[in-house]
């Protein structure tokens, strides 16, 4: 008998815990990439190949017996051997129970087919339960399920009960069997039939003739003939028939050997297979059935798409810190429009103060840049103090082009000249958004005292309010 | 042998959004994003792969720093038209290694190896003629190209650049990098393929795959937000007492048991959120939402919670009647149909009224003390029996997916989980309502919902995921 439906379902079921830490996209691109390998091989990905090529990824030296399914299936296999050892030690005390015999009282024949009857009862009960899915035993395995919950072993518990409940009869019934005939060999047996009620010797040979039909056939001596049935019934409160010979009391062991066998022995051994075959089909369903399956599947059909976002380097940002402030906005008559600032008007804060502004950057060609700097460079040498003012976008943030420009300017105009730049909003009557001003700061910061940043704007917005 | 896979630079003046761009079309969370020029300091390549085979690759670059300066030794290297590429090549040659050019070689040095490219400005800003000179360049280089207007601000100038653009580039689009919806992602890949032909079929699978891969993820999320569900409904806590215990002390073990379940309904949404944000690859969102304490106002157990994402008392009644007709009905097939369906009604009308007493309320499980076994007791906590709680756990996180799913990966503000103020999941039809009713039923009764039940209830949660996002639409829209 094997269990590879079940082994191979609780490692699956291993396997589908461990992996829900997991992320998908890590899931996704392990178990594409076998499916793909074993395309390439002409193999089958099928989940016993899967889970091999994972333990043997995972190396060896793993204690397979320490996963939760292993645990599972070591617990059931102990509590199997307790049901397998309880089952003998009981088949054996209950036969020799049913066969004592004292040497007064003959061992009644109707005691014996009733017990029978009992153990089939058993059996089917044993086996409706477990079809049934009751688990009248569960206190017995409560505490499994609150360390290790799985709705996968919690299903099988029925069944799993079940088998175990059918090999501790079967073993019952075997060391009973062996019991009998190992009484029967060392005693002198002696069988009668009683019973209380009104029974003629006839009904009662056709009922033993009926237990008997199965091996009626195979072995005739078996089958209690109507003489033997007539000759061995007693009374307890009548003395025995003095017409029966003592080797007639002890004919009936053929017939109550069979009995044991065919009808304790053989539906036991009969429904552990059935049990086991149901417990491996019950295995099988809830593997195909499994959550865990649909997505495996999912995760070896689909591709893996990876959109490049490996990369990261959003702890790498640029030092944003501000360190210098707004400047007041100088007097002077000298001032540049860079790329087209101030092109769509003035702010009101500069038209007094200021000639048309000198452009540079943005369209113009770098010679132009050139020649403001030649024509502005006469205009500052007249000033005690030279100042100039630089408008730009506060939208496009300095270039490099404009610290050039500014380099320059630093090598041609006079010494001690200072920069102010303004930084313009697309409305010239206002300042422009803070942060927007925050990298002008920042660049004006970096020209070490050569330029410092003024807005306008504020003046306007203060009267407006 | 096959076309070499498709390659974009992206590329434009400093701060308009390129690295958004990117970040956006390749879902990718991490890029540095800021306000400060210079934050793109050498390219970086993302390549888009489906199973290790290069579908297409998008590569980040720096701003133009000296567009003029380059020009002009373009110009001044140059004899005619034709040489322009070759003289574009030459420059990049010349200069590697120049820091005053790091920039520029930086951003046409895919160009040159055969990138398409991608001119990212920025819309809500008026348009300069100070981008003429690199769109001149980016002329000279011979490359397919494409414009993006981007918005950054939310001043509208796009219609200038448009006409503007138009004179430099082969295809003009506009694409919001931060708020695009997802379908404008994809139709923005397929402009991207019509820039050369041999490009339009690797961009075509790129844009079928992300398709399927998006639908897969909204499944995927639907089964994340089922299991939760079901996991935060049938929660207990529980613990085993040797005694009898005085009243003081039972009022303590309440409180501390209380604690450990809301300390486990709450990590086990935080779980959830975790795994949905990693599902739509956001490694790094910062969430703005109300502390989950009990007394708070957006709490998971609030009352104020219940009214938001909660159903009416009509929805759980209609709803319990449904599924309590189904458990009824099993009677009516043990009596193979000769009970004339009273199951179903007798069923159907106890869950109605079951869950219509939730309706106006929020009710949290109490402390239980089972009978004394073997010389112990065990104090129960849970679960909780309110559907009401699974609602609000379920509108959570619906809300939460919905946020997810709708952000770009350029999106660096909080995600603020706002609350709504109306029954959103009353759009659902009645066989999904009772799907998750049944199921809501079956998990505050301790019972684990089969393989079949949990499937409706992914589906009817996918399904309210769909009610939720056509809500959404609604309720911006009005």
């Amino acid at each position: 008998m094997t269990d590879k439906p079940l082994r191979l379902l609780l490692a699956f079921d291993d396997r589908f815990q461990r992996d829900r830490d997991q992320p998908a996209t890590f899931l996704h691109r392990r178990d594409r990439r076998f499916a793909l390998d074993c395309q390439q091989q002409g193999r089958s990905p099928g989940i016993r190949a899967w889970l091999a090529h994972l333990d043997r990824l995972s190396g060896a030296g793993a204690d397979r017996s320490q996963t939760p399914g292993s645990r599972y299936l070591q617990r059931w296999r102990a509590l199997g051997a307790g049901f397998i050892a309880g089952g003998s030690l009981l088949g054996v005390a209950a036969m020799l129970g049913l066969l004592l015999y004292e040497g007064g009282q003959r061992i009644n024949v109707t005691v014996f087919l009733a017990f029978v009857m009992l153990q089939l009862l058993l059996a089917v009960v044993t086996t409706v339960q477990a079809a049934a899915g009751w688990q009248p035993w569960h206190w017995l395995t409560r505490h499994w399920q609150t360390t290790e919950k799985s709705p996968v072993r919690t299903a099988l518990q029925p069944p799993m009960a079940a088998r175990a409940a059918q090999a501790g009869g079967l073993a019952f019934a075997t060391s009973g069997l062996i019991t009998l005939l190992i009484m029967v060999v060392i005693q002198d047996l002696a069988f009668g039939w009683s019973t209380t009620l009104d029974t003629a010797s006839t009904s009662y040979h056709r009922l033993v003739s009926s237990i008997a039909a199965p091996w009626a056939w195979l072995w005739p001596a078996a089958v209690p003939s109507l003489e033997l049935v007539e000759a061995t019934r007693f009374f307890r409160a009548a003395p025995d028939a003095a017409t029966t010979s003592p080797p007639q009391w002890g004919q009936w062991w053929p017939f109550l050997t069979m009995t044991w066998l065919t009808w304790t022995w053989l539906p036991r051994l009969a429904l552990l297979l059935a049990t086991h075959f149901f417990l491996q089909h019950r295995a099988r369903r809830l593997l195909a059935r499994h959550p865990g399956l649909t997505t495996l599947h999912y995760r070896m059909e689909t591709p893996v798409i990876e959109t490049g976002n490996q990369h990261s380097d959003a702890d790498d940002l640029p030092d944003t810190r501000t360190r210098s402030e707004l400047a007041s906005l100088p007097v002077t008559p000298v001032c540049i429009a860079w790329a087209g600032a101030g092109r769509d008007g003035l702010p009101e804060e500069l038209v007094p103060t200021s000639s048309r502004p000198l452009s540079v950057g943005g369209n113009a060609r770098l010679e132009d840049d050139d020649a403001v700097l030649q024509a502005t460079r006469q205009q500052l040498q007249q000033q005690s103090r030279p100042q100039v003012l630089l408008l730009t976008r506060s939208w496009q943030p300095p270039t490099g082009e404009l610290s050039d420009f500014l380099e320059q300017a630093r090598q041609h105009w006079p010494a001690g000249t200072r920069v102010t730049l303004v930084p313009l909003a697309a409305d010239p009557g206002l300042p422009p958004a803070d942060h927007l001003l925050q990298p002008w700061l920042r660049f004006a910061g970096r020209l070490s005292g050569f330029a410092s940043v003024a807005t306008v704007g504020s003046t306007r917005e203060a009267n407006h309010e | 042998m096959s076309n070499p896979s498709p390659v974009f630079a992206v590329v434009g003046h400093p701060n308009k959004g390129k690295s958004s761009i990117v970040a956006t079309l390749s879902q990718n969370d991490a890029i540095a994003i800021a306000l400060e020029p210079g934050t793109t300091r050498q390219q970086q390549r993302y390549p888009m792969t489906v199973d290790q085979q290069l579908l297409y690759t998008l590569v980040d670059t720096p701003g133009f720093q000296r567009p003029r300066r380059v020009l002009q030794w373009l110009e001044a290297h140059s004899v005619s038209a034709s040489d322009r590429p070759e003289t574009v090549r030459a420059f990049v040659r010349e200069h590697e290694g120049d820091t005053r050019f790091v920039d520029e070689c930086e951003l046409l040095k895919p160009i040159i190896e055969g990138a398409g490219i991608i001119y990212v400005v920025d819309g809500s800003v008026p348009y300069s003629a100070e981008h003429e000179a690199e769109m001149t360049i980016l002329r000279w280089t011979g490359r397919p190209s494409l414009a993006l207007i981007n918005s950054i601000g939310e001043d509208d100038y796009s219609d200038t650049w448009q006409a503007a653009l138009g004179q430099f580039f082969q295809i003009v689009r506009k694409f919001d990098a931060v708020r695009a919806p997802f379908e404008q992602h994809l139709s923005l890949l397929k402009a991207f393929g019509q820039l050369e032909p041999t490009w339009e079929q690797p961009l075509q699978q790129a844009v079928e795959y992300l398709a399927s891969q998006r639908e897969h993820r909204q499944h995927q999320a639907a089964t994340l937000i089922a299991d939760a569900l079901i996991d935060m409904m049938s929660r207990q806590e529980t613990r085993t007492l040797a005694e009898h215990l005085p009243t003081g002390d039972q009022k303590a073990l309440e409180n501390s048991l209380r604690e450990r379940w809301y300390q486990h309904q709450r990590q086990r949404e935080q779980t959830l959120r975790s795994a949905i944000e990693t599902l739509y690859q956001h490694q790094r969102i910062q969430r703005q939402e109300a502390e989950l304490e009990w007394h708070s106002e957006h709490d998971l157990f609030s009352e104020s919670s219940r009214r938001a994402w909660g159903v009416s008392k009509g929805y759980l009644a209609t709803a319990g009647f449904g599924a309590g007709a189904v458990s009824g009905a099993g009677i009516d097939a043990l009596t193979f149909g000769s009970s004339m369906g009273a199951g179903a009604l007798l069923g159907g009308l106890a869950g109605a009224v079951g869950s219509y007493l939730y309706g106006d309320r929020l009710t949290l499980p109490t402390l239980r003390i089972g009978p004394l076994q073997n010389g112990l007791k065990t104090a129960r906590f849970g679960p909780v029996q309110d559907p009401q709680f699974g609602y609000v756990v379920l509108g959570r996180a619906v809300n939460h997916w919905w946020h997810i799913a709708m952000r770009n990966h350029a999106g660096r503000e909080l995600l603020e989980l706002e609350p709504t103020d109306q029954h959103w999941l009353e759009g659902l039809d009645k066989s999904h309502r009772r799907s998750i009713q049944r199921t809501l039923d079956k998990c505050r009764k301790q019972r684990q919902p089969d393989q079949r039940q949990r499937q409706d209830l992914i589906i009817a949660i996918e399904q309210a995921m769909k009610v939720y996002e056509q809500w959404r639409l609604n309720h911006t829209a009005s």
